[in-house]
């Protein structure tokens, strides 16, 4: 019981002494962002609109990638406050805490409210005590130190501002889906298929099978994508995709040395009989509905299954979207050209196959410089993700 | 002159479907040339006497006259090289 007593006492002359909470006749707003965070830059415009309407309002900005003492400062508050400091933008009002931004009529309103309520009312401002021996930036950084060019592997130097989105959409899409031997299920259904009289039928059920893939995918870079949205720039998230996008690229610049024959590798015999059998059964079916309703949910079952051994490219790729300013729209309309581009190589072998009545293989030569270029790639964005993220923000 | 080629490959096999081309015109140009194809996944009893159960699809295995193997080549191989082990060994 005494131990108890000295151990408040102690952390209240803490508190008297050290924290120096200040009630501060102006409200002062602590902003934590940092670069290349494009949630940052969204609620960096809000905050000087918002100090413009509200001249009592001071902000204070704390850059954490640049600065390793605002971090330490947040972690203070962090601890201080119990506040979930797990990612940026993080706003400070008072008491009242602020993680993420996603825009001017949600997070913005809140915030407004929280500075309107605190002009009226008073709020004392912990932070001025905490950060009594650090020097607050009060100045707006500069983001404009992007250079005007970049020299990457193999494609020598480009212009950082003229490499669009679409085109890495492009490239990033064709690396990841140009994998001939990921093909398999697809060139067993086609040498299914092929044995049977009955094109229109051959026509329909491959087509249900390839839309269906891609329909998966597409929800699949669907979900990576609300994720990133959601968790906005999450610093260890970044750097996390950052050091996927390294290990990709090397790998992917390992196996061009590597696999040299081009070959298939033998995958487990029992799952790829199982699927090979199901298929069958399925595609003979005599009702038309059951076998194209069976063929769905096989290509269903099937595509989420490999989607975990794909999950690097992605991940990449949406990280890297999230990045960009777009509307709703245009974010899933890159997903949607992603998809179609993943698919290119299997459109290509299927039409091929059901013009001709031939099943064609691709050559996997071209899968291995795709590999070299993707991997050098990769190596590139990993780099840029872990130091210089904000010259992935193409939107 | 006498030579058989044994081609173990599979319908879902990329690089087998890449070869089948190749394998063709071979055959053509040269009539005397012996070649069976195995399907991996249905000829279990001769993909298992010739060890075919693991690493890379397709698998070309090359036998003298006494049926003994000469050489084994796997992956896609380029219609030259394929040409060049021929003449290499068709003398012997």
């Amino acid at each position: 019981m005494v131990q108890k007593i000295i151990q408040s006492l102690f952390i209240f002359v803490f508190i008297l002494f050290f924290a120096h909470p200040v009630f501060a006749a102006d409200v002062t707003l602590h902003f934590f962002w940092s670069n290349g965070c494009p949630h940052c830059a969204k609620e960096k415009v809000f905050l000087r609109t918002l100090q413009e309407t509200h001249p009592e309002l001071t902000v204070k900005e704390y850059e954490i990638t640049s600065d390793i003492s605002n971090v330490q400062l947040m972690e203070k508050i962090g601890k201080e406050l119990k506040a979930d400091i797990s990612g940026v933008p993080f706003t400070l009002i008072g008491k009242e805490q602020f993680v993420g931004y996603l825009n001017d009529e949600t997070t913005g309103k809140k915030i407004e409210e929280a500075v309107t309520c605190a002009i009226k009312n008073g709020c004392e401002d912990m932070v001025s005590g905490l950060a009594s021996n650090k020097n607050s930036q009060t100045s707006v950084h500069d983001m404009n130190d992007i250079p005007e060019t970049l020299t990457i592997p193999l494609f020598g130097q480009i212009q950082i501002r003229k490499f669009s989105l679409p085109f890495l959409t492009f490239l990033v899409a064709l690396l990841d889906g140009f994998n001939p031997c990921a093909m398999w299920t697809l060139l067993f259904l086609i040498s299914v298929l092929l044995g049977m009289k009955d094109r229109k039928r051959m026509w329909i059920l491959g087509t249900a099978f390839i839309v269906s893939s891609a329909l998966v995918y597409f929800l699949f870079l669907s979900a990576w994508l609300n994720l990133f949205l959601f968790l906005g720039v999450v610093v260890w998230v970044r750097m996390l995709i950052g050091l996927v996008a390294l290990v990709a690229g090397g790998y992917n610049i390992r196996d061009y040395f590597v696999n040299t024959q081009g070959g298939c590798a033998v995958m487990g015999n029992e799952k790829r009989q199982k699927i090979f059998e199901q298929m069958r059964s399925i595609t003979q079916r005599r009702q038309f509905l059951l076998a194209l309703g069976g063929i769905i949910l096989l290509a269903i079952a099937v595509n989420i299954v490999e989607l975990i051994c794909s999950a690097g490219l992605p991940a990449i790729y949406t990280k890297i979207l999230s990045f960009s300013h777009l509307p709703s729209w245009q974010y899933y309309l890159y997903l949607l050209f992603y998809t179609f581009i993943f698919m290119l190589d299997d459109l290509i072998i299927f039409f091929t196959a059901m013009v001709t009545l031939q099943a064609v293989g691709i050559q996997s030569k071209y899968s291995r410089f795709s590999h070299l270029i993707g991997g050098a790639l990769m190596l590139g964005i990993g780099i840029l993700l872990l130091f210089k993220p904000e010259w992935l923000m193409f939107g | 002159m006498y030579m058989k080629v044994l081609k173990f490959g599979a319908v879902w096999c990329n690089g087998c479907l890449v070869m089948r081309p190749r394998w063709a015109e071979i055959e053509k140009e040269h009539p005397w040339l012996k070649t069976e194809y195995y399907d991996f996944d249905t000829k279990k009893e001769i993909v298992r006497k010739y060890g075919i159960d693991s690493g890379v699809l397709p698998v070309f295995i090359f036998l003298d006259n006494n049926e003994k193997e000469i050489l084994r080549l796997s992956g896609e191989i380029e219609k030259e090289e394929l040409l060049r082990v021929i003449a290499e060994h068709e003398s012997k």
